[in-house]
């Protein structure tokens, strides 16, 4: 034994360094296949802002600034500015509805809590498409949910949800909702319970409770969810389509019209580019937040 | 499960010094709250159930319901463009789940157990899919196979599809190839297997429910995605979810209902098998699948 031990410790030291080889091979085809495919084409896009088209369309690569320049049109910047306004009440919204969702199914759920997030998760990866269109059937002049609102008198004859702000936004919540519930979730149900108890034990009234003790524990869990339904609601355009009018565009269906109707690519690629450039924005903020909340934690 | 550990377990440890009175109250069911939870499945089903209670309408309209028929399935089944459609798709999602599904196993297993520089850099490239939008995904793609001369096709959405799902099966891989004892390798490996042998032998079976059960999620995703499909497609034989978007856009048409009942049976049939898959083998399944955690 004494003498088979090092002999076995300096094989294994040898395999390491030839595992390390290996492994690395194994890391090569997928991450050249997406830097080829991806970090590559990500960088086209920034090149073919500056760039132009010849008569065919296809791309040409150069120095102009028209694309650049045509973002300053008055035009861009509002619906920039629309968008930007959907996707943080759609942030907003989602926070409003998932928090008391994610809590009733953590902590009231007992022994269906699984069986209920399931219940949620699986409908919302199911095609995005179809339930947008059932999404817009639901909220048309005649669906379901005016009719119930007229019947309660919330509602007349001329309340409209489709064509208007209120429908694309609604479609956004219903659209990515989903992805603020299971950060929630997740951290609802690693909260500690015995902290509400302690908190009313110390005569704190629910809302205070809720106020100072549970909200805090799950500031990390909705500030996921805030990034991760800002992110694809900001770029999407599916739901200003299917829910608004001309007057309700976001900068999705304008990136989609430069690159389909309008064939105009290299402002197609800048608008794009202004999108990733917010979206770098928010995630810069939300990446020092949690840094700052980790280094308050570790005090 | 919360609810369950603080009534039995801890509520007997603890000696009586809280009234009883408030005990039952904190532990009651706030009716707000399931009321609230109540109607967010309401509304989260009401679209689903409109789609599906249609598909079955005898009749055209979206509102009245007129009487049971299988007249849109029927519409449907005799509309060679959406069938053929829905071809391209299965042989879309095909591809791109045996494709990613290799190169993401791969990847994760190879980011887990390098420790080098390239580990981490190769991380950062995983996780830019990710929190990249799928337009600007669908746009860069598009540019990249213009910019190379490569006309659209059913290929270029498979190649794009393949780049935007390694990153799911590396996120879902990489937590269980973490979670694996890399001493069962070596183990093997003294007992005379090679380093192959031993991640062939040893670790795939391991890894094989998690890597099955990421396959059929991919497949599903791929099936259902239409953004990226929606940039790189060409015009001729275009998939499933691009044709029913420009059925959409151009208003109703009951076949969609049919078409979108049975993508939405079969999606939902999918994931709820990649949520079952690891315990068929015994193991904790669950949603920590799509979570990744």
């Amino acid at each position: 034994m004494a003498l088979l031990r090092p002999s076995s410790r300096s094989r294994r030291r040898k395999a390491d360094s030839g595992g390390n080889r290996m492994w690395i091979w194994f890391m090569l085809p997928g991450t050249l296949w997406m830097t080829g495919f991806l970090i590559a084409s990500l960088i086209l896009v920034a090149v073919l802002a500056v760039g132009t088209t010849d008569e065919l369309g296809n791309p040409r690569f150069g120095f102009d600034l028209t694309g650049v320049r045509a973002l300053a049109d008055p035009a861009y910047t509002e619906v920039l500015v629309r968008s930007l306004g959907y996707a943080l009440l759609t942030c907003l919204i989602c926070l409003l509805i998932a928090y008391p969702v994610a809590y009733t199914i953590a902590l009231h759920g007992g022994r269906y809590k699984n069986a209920l997030i399931a219940a949620i998760v699986v409908p919302f990866f199911a095609n995005y498409l179809v339930r947008m269109y059932g999404w817009s059937v639901v909220l048309s002049d005649d669906g379901p949910v005016l009719r119930a609102l007229r019947a309660i008198g919330l509602a007349d004859g001329d309340t409209k949800i489709l064509n208007t702000g209120v429908g694309v936004i609604a479609g956004l919540v219903y659209g990515f909702v989903v992805f603020m519930i299971i950060p929630l979730y997740a951290a609802l149900e690693r909260l500690d319970v015995s902290l509400i108890e302690a908190g009313r034990d110390l005569y704190g009234g629910p809302v205070r409770t809720f106020l100072f003790v549970t909200l805090p524990a799950t500031r990390q869990g909705a500030a996921a969810g805030l990034v991760l339904v800002f992110l694809p609601a900001m770029g999407d355009f599916v739901s200003a389509q299917l829910m608004g009018g001309p007057d309700q565009i976001m900068i999705g269906n304008l990136i989609q019209d430069k690159f389909f109707q309008g064939q105009n690519w290299p402002l197609g690629s800048a608008l794009t580019m202004l999108l990733m450039l917010v979206l770098l924005v928010g995630m810069f903020g939300y990446l020092r937040r949690t840094r700052k909340d980790e280094a308050e934690a570790r005090r | 499960m919360t609810l369950v550990r603080e009534s039995s377990a801890a509520a007997p440890a603890r000696p009586a010094v809280r009234p009883r009175r408030r005990r039952g109250r904190a532990d009651r069911r706030p009716r707000v709250l399931v009321a609230v939870t109540a109607l967010f499945f309401a509304l989260l089903y009401l679209p689903i159930g409109v789609v599906a209670l249609f598909s079955f309408n005898s009749e055209k309209s979206l509102t009245v319901f007129g009487g049971f028929s299988l007249r849109w399935y029927r519409a449907f089944a005799h509309d060679d463009v959406l069938i053929s459609s829905l071809g391209t798709s299965l042989r879309i999602s095909l591809v791109a789940m045996a494709g990613s599904v290799v190169l993401g196993v791969a990847l994760a297993l190879g980011l887990v157990r390098c420790r080098t520089r390239l580990g981490s850099l190769a991380g950062l490239v995983m996780l830019v899919p990710l929190i990249t939008p799928e337009i600007v995904t669908g746009v860069a793609s598009m540019l990249l196979f213009k910019g190379l001369g490569v006309a659209l096709s059913t290929g270029t959405v498979m190649l794009s599809e393949i780049t935007f799902s390694i990153s799911y099966v590396t996120v879902i891989l990489r937590s269980r190839v973490a979670a694996l004892n890399p001493e069962v390798e070596e183990a093997a490996m003294d007992l005379g297997a090679t380093r192959w042998q031993a991640v062939r032998l040893v670790t795939l079976p391991a890894l094989l429910p998690a890597v099955l059960a990421s396959a059929v999620l991919i497949f599903a995703l791929v099936f259902d995605d239409f953004v990226l499909a929606y940039f790189t497609t060409g015009v001729d034989p275009q998939p499933l979810s691009v044709r029913i978007y420009s059925a959409i856009r151009f208003g109703v048409q009951p076949t969609i209902n049919a078409v979108g009942t049975l993508m939405l049976a079969g999606s939902v049939c999918l994931i709820a098998l990649a949520l079952f898959i690891p315990r068929l083998f015994g193991r904790r399944g669950g949603l920590d699948i799509l979570s990744g955690e």
